[in-house]
């Protein structure tokens, strides 16, 4: 292995009243590649994603970006290298999409400087990478609900940034606009080399669009590595406790889990 | 291509939002020619030729007196104040993201009035906007420290402010027994906001302020309309929440301190001007000028609604409160219905 992984966790303890939720918990993302991190409920996925985007309060142990640890550094640079979207974000009712996107840019401004052509162009490419230049005067609340998701993902491309962290981006979402917006996710992956790691509810989604996955299971990394090497029937057994077969998707090729 | 007007000054470049301009303009034209309509009206009417007359100080002895001494001061400290009050209720309804959580509804403006009585009767006069300022503070820190549940719950805030706001008002009426009758008289109406017999003084007071905590505030407007979004994306977009909190805290308990201290609390302005202003300039911003203008034009309003009753003093508090509590009981159905409460 040559560099180390630029957002990697190092021995991460975090816990909520004294409930831990993430013990000793060590791995890296691998730059430039789609990470999907599952497991069953209340293994501590979500924590996961959000302390490696410094939302949550770290116990011992701690997050490491680019070097150094991220709650030593200044929240604006690094927002700057990496943008979360969180699993149900809010935004104040008859907020245009492009302000919305706008505001992805905060990183990159300030009271003084609200507007740049580095800007524009940013906003420009979110809207036209998520479909959705279009709509852009639209309202947020009156898109669908997969055109309001891929407003939020635009929101976080405008932000510019190398690492991109997404909870549950499928939540909500009919099976259709899951699949576009993962197809949209890997085609941002493929495109613009973003390092992308997310939290996916579905097994067999995380087995088509990831080029890793990391099983969580009590706090703990239990298994890391190529969907294939993965997602078996006997880990699947240990991390959630199912009976199932694994066959070959006869159509993209990866495993898929067939529950007993 | 994206664009979006923007005012640049040398390496700085500020967001124009057309609409926003618009009615910013049109705000301050109504508020300057209503200033104009209530200097020229009153039991002595004016002419505007006597008013300009006056201005230029060519004016007879009683024509001064009335306009100089007597109602311009009236005038702009009413406008001074109901613009503190407009833009403090505009950022806590942005940072709290409800339109209840507006200072005279959630106990901030109680807290402000019973701090301001408190200096007068143990310190005296000078000590009035100190003590509304710590009265106030301390009002926002408690209401909102025990509303606090990892975020603003919003009933919580209500019930906590509302109960604040009863406990302050029953801890003045309390300290003005110890006040002597005519004293306590005049005070009272200052509870209610009044605007009566206000002097230079007051003038210089409320605008000085404004000049030093407006710009604070249209500072910290930048930061605002991305704290109407949710604390994650807040710190995700490379923000420190906790001092941006502290800070629009601090500077719009300062505006309601001062309003309080020229003016009383006025009820219900800054509840009023801030929903007022969004639905005027749309697109979901904090637009903290033109809710400071609709508090200038409510204060206004009512102040010359309270003139125009003959024979009684009455406060304009009372018109503002006439004005604003249906507002509260609508939005409160409203909010109820949409499951918010």
């Amino acid at each position: 292995m040559g560099e180390p992984a630029r957002l990697r966790a190092d021995k991460l303890n975090v816990g909520f009243n004294r409930v831990p939720v993430l013990a000793d918990l060590s791995f890296d993302i691998p730059d430039g590649q789609t990470t999907v991190i599952v497991g069953p409920n209340a293994c501590g996925k979500s924590t996961l994603l959000r302390s490696l985007a410094r939302l949550e309060r770290v116990g011992t142990g701690q997050v490491i970006l680019d070097g150094k640890s991220i709650h030593a550094q200044a929240s604006k640079s690094v927002a700057k290298q990496l943008a979360i979207l969180p699993q149900t974000p809010t935004a104040p009712e008859g907020l245009r999409v492009r302000d919305l996107v706008l505001r992805g840019r905060t990183p990159h401004q300030s009271p003084l400087r609200q507007w740049s052509a580095d800007d524009a162009q940013a906003i420009e490419n979110a809207l036209r990478l998520t479909g959705l230049i279009d709509h852009a005067d639209r309202p947020l609340d009156t898109l669908s609900g997969g055109q309001r998701q891929r407003a939020w993902i635009a929101m976080a491309l405008a932000q510019d940034t190398g690492i991109l962290l997404l909870d549950e981006p499928t939540t909500y979402l009919d099976l259709t606009h899951q699949i576009e917006l993962l197809t949209l996710v890997q085609k941002l992956n493929a495109e613009t080399g973003r390092t992308v790691a997310m939290v996916l509810h579905d097994i067999n989604l995380a087995a088509r669009f990831a080029d890793q996955i990391v099983a969580l299971k009590d706090g703990k990394v239990r298994y890391q590595g190529s969907p294939d090497d993965v997602i078996t029937a006997e880990i699947m057994q240990d991390i959630f406790g199912l009976n199932c077969t694994v066959i070959r998707s006869p159509i993209h090729d990866h495993p898929l889990v067939i529950p007993a | 291509m994206i664009r979006e007007p923007a005012l640049r000054i040398g390496r700085y470049a500020f967001l124009l939002n057309r609409r926003a301009i618009i009615v910013g303009i049109t705000l301050a034209v109504l508020a300057l020619a209503f200033a104009m309509i209530a200097t020229i009206s009153g039991r002595y009417p004016t002419s505007p030729r006597t008013l300009w007359a006056a201005l230029t100080g060519n004016a007879d002895t009683v024509a001064r007196m009335i306009v100089i001494d007597h109602r311009l001061p009236r005038i702009l400290t009413a406008i001074g104040a109901g613009a503190a009050f407009g833009m403090a209720g505009a950022m806590f309804q942005t940072m709290l993201r409800n339109p209840l959580a507006s200072p005279d509804v959630i106990g901030f403006s109680a807290g402000a009035s019973c701090g301001a009585l408190a200096a007068l009767i143990m310190f005296g006069t000078a000590f009035v906007l100190p003590g509304a300022l710590i009265g106030a503070l301390l009002t926002a820190l408690t209401v909102i420290g025990l509303a606090w549940r990892q975020g603003i719950q919003p009933y919580r805030l209500i019930l906590v402010g509302i109960g604040a706001s009863l406990t302050l008002s029953a801890l003045a009426d309390l300290m003005m027994s110890r006040l002597d009758v005519l004293t306590a008289a005049e005070m009272a109406k200052w509870l209610i906001g009044t605007l009566n017999a206000r002097n230079w003084a007051d003038v210089t007071l409320v605008w000085a302020g404004l000049v030093i905590l407006m710009p604070v505030a249209l500072w910290l407007q930048f930061a605002l309309s991305r704290m109407a979004m949710d604390d994650d994306l807040v710190t995700g977009l490379g923000l420190a929440l906790s001092p941006l909190r502290l800070a629009v805290t601090f500077i719009g308990v300062a505006l309601v301190a001062l309003a309080v201290s020229v003016a009383g609390p006025l009820p219900f302005v800054a509840f009023v001007s801030g929903p007022i202003a969004r639905r005027l300039v749309k697109g979901a911003r904090p637009a903290l000028l033109s809710a400071a203008l609709i508090g200038a034009l409510v204060t206004l309003l009512a102040d010359t609604a309270a003139r125009a009753v003959p024979m009684v003093h009455l406060p304009a508090g009372v018109f503002t409160a006439v004005i604003g509590a249906p507002v509260l009981m609508w939005l409160l159905v409203v909010q109820f219905n949409k499951g918010k409460i």
